[in-house]
């Protein structure tokens, strides 16, 4: 069996093949989206959700902490960043800022909470936690308008220096999310390669091992699941604007077990990328099966538990094994799996 | 204050009934160390196999069907009671031989795969008896209500409350008196030894998951005439057993009984008082009791935090 | 799809005026060439609930749209064009009602929408309809905010809502059976709106509120409840409970045998909630915007042609959620037909104040869209358990209707500002 771990530290230069390839995708993907039958507001909402997955991957597959309520701090982000526009000003940056900073309070309280639980406990903690926000968002309903949301959400200018954009349409809000998403997918990559995400790695192999190093675990694992939040709060800023709304729904368990679901199939476990191809994978099967038959989700859970059972690893450790297989083969696999060589 | 005692009694049968609930999710999780996320969906599934035997579904419109539907509803809902945890309890099975090539990987694998059969199992009930709400006839001996200080009290609530702990006793008289209980006791502490000492582990996870869905299946039976039953009503499960199972402290089966009896108690009389709050009381409570014990009220350390 | 977007705010402001229509036609561009071709069909996006809570009634909602809509083909459909539609799922949660929305739109090229049982849903669809000026008929979600707070110029509202059947409701209750009212209210949106209409009645014909118990969603047990009604005893309860939790309260009010003392008002019962259920669930008065049994010309047609339709459906009888699907589907084809076109300006001007014989809706009374709030005022009927059905279907017994006049919403009225035409986007479907 592979792991994150096999993933060989390359000093941190994020300019890999596989970040240009991403990078690509991502910049031309306005251009050829229609062509193959997508469209563009599908794009919007895979690549927010790829901020999301690949934020909580920090937790799920580098740390190791098996989160199952992260769908609360998205839902805070999507909250908060419709509250700001709504009671304080309608600002683009101030909405991101108080959408991160929300889920960041609300992600450094629970961590406070659950950072000293491991295993099965953990999961069960953050289930519970992220019911409590979830009942939370439908009961407080003068402030979040219950299970009607929070509607009528603007889309505010970008604003740079002297610079006013209008990203108010699907075509323009995309641009902005991608650059986001870049942004923060750089910053993710030097997280992980730097000596921070090994000690991470380390905690998830061995804790004890990792305390009598020296480390704080419990300090790294609040620390993470944190950040993590906070990538999630930003995620929900963008998510509330392309929805124009906040609803309570994507705090709810069975969500939160989709983003796991997406995370895993991808092959969060062992490539950074993994969440990123099972982002794309749930979007598109979804979008194409729930165009054809009702009953897609019977056939996207018999496909997830087959995956479970016969490779946990995900699509990118299927991928991992069949570019072993050829080796010797010329690589011109075009999936942008970052996956070792020889693990 | 005397208006605060049906209250009480209320909160201890709403209680009951959350234990009841909870049971065959604590029982997966102690030995087996999988969360059953499929708990719910086998509750439901229990619920529909126990409305198909009432309706006698499984005949047809032959003249099979027409003979059973001709006998005393008392009857058929007894055998419905039997035959729906039995079936449910061979859904359940199918799950853990899914879930066989998960042992020994991290515990979330179990967790994940438990998710995908719970989306599965949803689907399937949806197409095999329709997106409706169904209803399951009870016999007349235990429907209806009856009056007590003046105030009237379901029958079936507390029919439900008693075979609750009828089920309660039966399943600690399982784990602590029989030998039966002994093996699975020690195979959640030592799988290697019981393996050595002769036992056919494998066959013994197979029993203890069908044994957990089968409660799961029964609670649905019982609990589907008080909340009605539709395909996605193990949503309405897993939430409180939850709660339930943390508040109590993982795997410890009277933390579970002690936690169940706490929440109802407590959903029970601020539905009373201040009905607003009364499930987020749930939610009060997880966070009072979590707080001062982080392994919940009997929870001691398990092998489960690795 | 323009890409130029970012251009500086200044120069934004002059061209605002001039680009305000031309900018958003980006997308449509393609659609106006296609639409001059009159064989093209017209793509209707269906947005019902396949799965989650409500996916029974959305079942119920789709069946009546693809009636009328086969009606309409079968007489060689509409402008001389077929009629197609699409469907994909909302999953009863609203941020799938966005991107069905958004995928229908943008990339089915759909030109309306139709289909709501659930308001959050029906809010998130809106949402998007507007931005793009897509007809969007909310067929059968009936929170007072529909046609109120979150009304648009893009959106119809075709189910009476939870003021209509409170006003039908109160002072019939309170007249027959007494004046101590309690309020049961789910402690959500559509609970509180529902629960501050009936509030302001019982005053207003010199009741008495004696308490309101609120009961959150997601609630399955009531006894709690139950108990504290029978300790404070009161003359009549006015119980505004949705979805599940109705169908709970339902089975245990039934066990309990507390169903016809106190008096109960339930708000609203849709069919495919209590259809096959047995009788004793149906408990109290309720209202309802239609009845299979109304003894109206056409009505028996209509079931006909429903059972010729849907032969093999569990459900035998057509209810009040079919009967909306199919009503505001047919309108929509009609007024297409009276607008000679497909622009949605044109259209929406068609729906706006149009009137509907009570002939043509098989009501007691005439019905209307209204012109300020887009909801359509109809006639709204009281019902109870029937106690002599004719057959197995026959569960509902109808005991008034309310001319629409009478039981009109006037907290919408002052609620709902719809958007202007020129901030509306316009395009031919």
């Amino acid at each position: 069996m592979i792991s994150l771990s096999d993933v060989s530290a390359r000093g941190g230069s994020p300019m890999t093949p596989a970040m240009g390839l991403f990078a690509l995708l991502l910049l031309t993907a306005p251009f050829w989206l229609e062509p193959i039958g997508l469209y563009q507001y599908l794009g919007i909402e895979i690549a927010i959700w790829i901020l999301f997955a690949l934020g909580f991957n920090l937790l799920f597959g580098y740390i190791g902490l098996h989160s199952f309520g992260h769908g609360a701090y998205l839902g805070i982000g999507a909250y908060a960043f419709g509250l700001f526009q709504q009671e304080v000003a309608v600002s683009l940056w101030g909405g991101l800022a108080v959408a991160i900073l929300a889920a960041t309070i609300a992600g450094a309280i629970v961590g406070g909470f659950v950072s000293h639980r491991r295993g099965i406990y953990f999961a069960l903690m953050t289930i519970a936690f992220g019911q409590v926000f979830w009942f939370a968002a439908i009961k407080l309903h003068s402030i979040t308008g219950g299970e009607d949301g929070l509607l009528g959400i603007p889309r505010p200018d970008l604003v740079l220096g002297p610079f006013e954009f209008d990203i108010s349409k699907n075509g323009t809000l995309y641009w902005f999310v991608a650059i986001i998403l870049l942004i923060s997918i750089l910053a993710l990559w030097r997280l992980v390669n730097a000596p921070f995400g090994r000690v991470l790695q380390a905690i998830r192999q061995n804790e004890t091992r990792a305390r009598f190093i020296g480390y704080n675990v419990w300090l790294i694992k609040w620390l993470t699941f944190t950040v993590s939040a906070a990538f999630a709060g930003l995620a929900g800023g963008l998510f509330a604007m392309a929805q124009e709304s906040a609803y309570p729904d994507v705090m709810s368990l069975h969500q939160s077990g989709l983003i796991v679901m997406m995370v895993l199939v991808g092959g969060g476990l062992v490539s950074f990328w993994g969440p990123v191809l099972g982002v794309l994978l749930y979007f598109i099967a979804r979008d194409i099966i729930g165009g054809f038959t009702e009953t897609w989700l019977l056939w996207f859970g018999l496909m997830f538990m087959i995956m479970v059972m016969v490779r946990p690893e995900g699509l990118s450790g299927l991928i991992h094994v069949v570019r072993q297989r050829f080796a010797q083969a010329p690589q011109n696999s075009i999936t942008p799996a970052d996956t070792p060589e020889g693990a | 204050m005397m208006e605060l005692v049906p209250h009480i009694i209320n909160g201890l049968t709403l209680g009951l009934l959350f234990a009841l609930i909870a049971l065959g999710f604590t029982l997966i999780v102690g030995v087996m160390e999988v969360i059953n996320l499929a708990h719910g969906s086998l509750f439901a599934l229990g619920a529909y196999f126990g409305l198909a035997t009432i309706g006698g579904d499984w005949f047809g419109s032959t003249g099979l069907g027409a003979w059973w539907l001709s006998l005393p509803i008392g009857m058929r809902y007894v055998s419905a009671i039997i035959i729906g945890p039995l079936l449910a309890a061979g859904a359940g099975m199918i799950i853990e031989i899914c879930l066989r090539p998960t042992y020994g990987k991290v515990p979330l694998y179990g967790l994940l795969l438990t998710f995908g059969a719970a989306l599965v199992v949803e689907e399937v009930i949806r197409l095999v008896w329709g997106t409706g709400e169904q209803n399951l006839t009870v016999p007349q001996a235990i429907n209806g209500a009856f009056l007590m200080g003046g105030l009237i009290f379901s029958k079936y609530k507390f029919f439900a409350a008693g075979f609750a702990m009828v089920a309660i006793g039966a399943v600690w008289f399982f784990l602590e008196r029989t030998p039966y209980g002994a093996i699975i006791k020690a195979g959640s502490h030592d799988s290697e030894m019981v393996r050595a000492l002769g036992y056919d582990l494998s066959k013994l996870r197979l029993l203890v998951f069908g044994f957990g869905a089968s409660i799961a299946g029964l609670a649905g039976i019982i609990l589907s005439p008080i909340w009605g039953l539709r395909p996605h009503v193990g949503l309405d499960v897993v939430i409180p057993a939850f709660l339930i199972i943390v508040i109590g402290g993982v795997g410890s089966f009277w933390g579970a009984v002690l936690a169940a009896l706490l929440v109802g108690m407590s959903v029970g009389i601020t539905g009373a008082y201040a009905p607003a709050w009364s499930m987020m009381s749930m939610y009060l409570l997880l966070i009072a009791v979590v707080g001062v014990r982080s392994r919940g009220l009997l929870g001691h350390k398990s092998a489960l935090e690795n | 799809m323009s890409k130029s977007n970012l251009t500086r705010r200044a120069l934004l402001g002059s061209a605002a005026v001039a680009g305000g229509l031309s900018a958003f036609a980006g997308p449509w561009k393609h659609n106006r060439v296609w639409a001059q071709a009159t064989d093209k069909p017209i793509k209707i996006g269906i947005t019902s609930d396949a799965s989650g809570q409500y996916a029974n009634s959305g079942a119920s909602d789709r069946r009546g749209m693809m009636m009328a809509i086969a009606e309409a083909n079968d007489r060689g459909g509409v402008l001389g064009r077929k009629i197609e539609t699409m469907h994909i799922d909302t999953e009863t949660t609203p941020a799938t009602g966005s991107r069905v929305a958004e995928r229908l739109i943008a990339r089915e090229e759909c030109g309306f929408l139709i289909g709501a049982v659930s308001s959050g849903v029906a809010n998130a669809i809106s949402q998007v309809a507007q931005r793009n000026g897509v007809i969007y008929f909310n067929t059968n979600s009936s929170s007072p905010t529909e046609s109120g707070k979150n009304c648009h110029r893009v959106k119809f509202v075709w189910d009476g809502n939870g003021t209509n059947f409170a006003k039908a409701a109160i002072r019939n209750s309170m007249s027959s059976y007494g004046e101590k009212v309690l309020l049961l209210t789910n402690d959500y949106v559509w609970g509180h709106d529902t629960a501050r209409a009936t509030r302001a009645l019982v005053d207003q014909y010199g009741g008495e509120v004696v308490d309101e118990i609120l009961v959150p969603q997601g609630t399955r047990d009531f006894s709690a409840a139950l108990l504290k009604i029978q300790q404070i005893n009161p003359d009549v309860v006015a119980a505004a409970i949705g979805g599940d939790d109705q169908i709970a309260l339902r089975q245990q009010v039934a066990q309990l045998g507390i169903g016809s003392k106190p008096a109960w008002v339930n708000n609203q019962q849709d069919w495919p909630d209590v259809y096959g259920l047995p009788m004793d669930n149906l408990f109290g008065v309720f209202g309802t915007t239609w009845y299979y049994g109304l003894d109206l010309p056409g009505v028996k047609e209509f079931v006909a042609r429903y059972q010729a339709m849907y032969s093999d459906t569990s459900m035998r009888v057509p209810g009040n959620v079919f009967y909306n699907g199919y009503m505001a589907t047919r309108e929509l084809l009609n007024a297409i037909e009276r607008a000679d076109s497909t622009n949605n300006i044109a259209i929406i001007k068609q729906l706006e104040g149009h009137m509907m014989s009570a002939e043509d809706r098989m009501q007691h009374h005439a019905a209307q869209i209204d012109p300020n709030t887009h909801q359509v005022q109809q006639s709204i009927y009281l019902a109870t358990a029937n106690d002599e059905p004719r057959d197995e279907n026959d569960m509902f017994k109808i005991l008034t209707q309310s001319d629409p006049k009478d039981v009109r919403d006037e907290g919408s009225l002052e609620a709902c500002k719809l958007e202007s035409y020129e901030d509306t986007p316009t395009f031919d479907a």
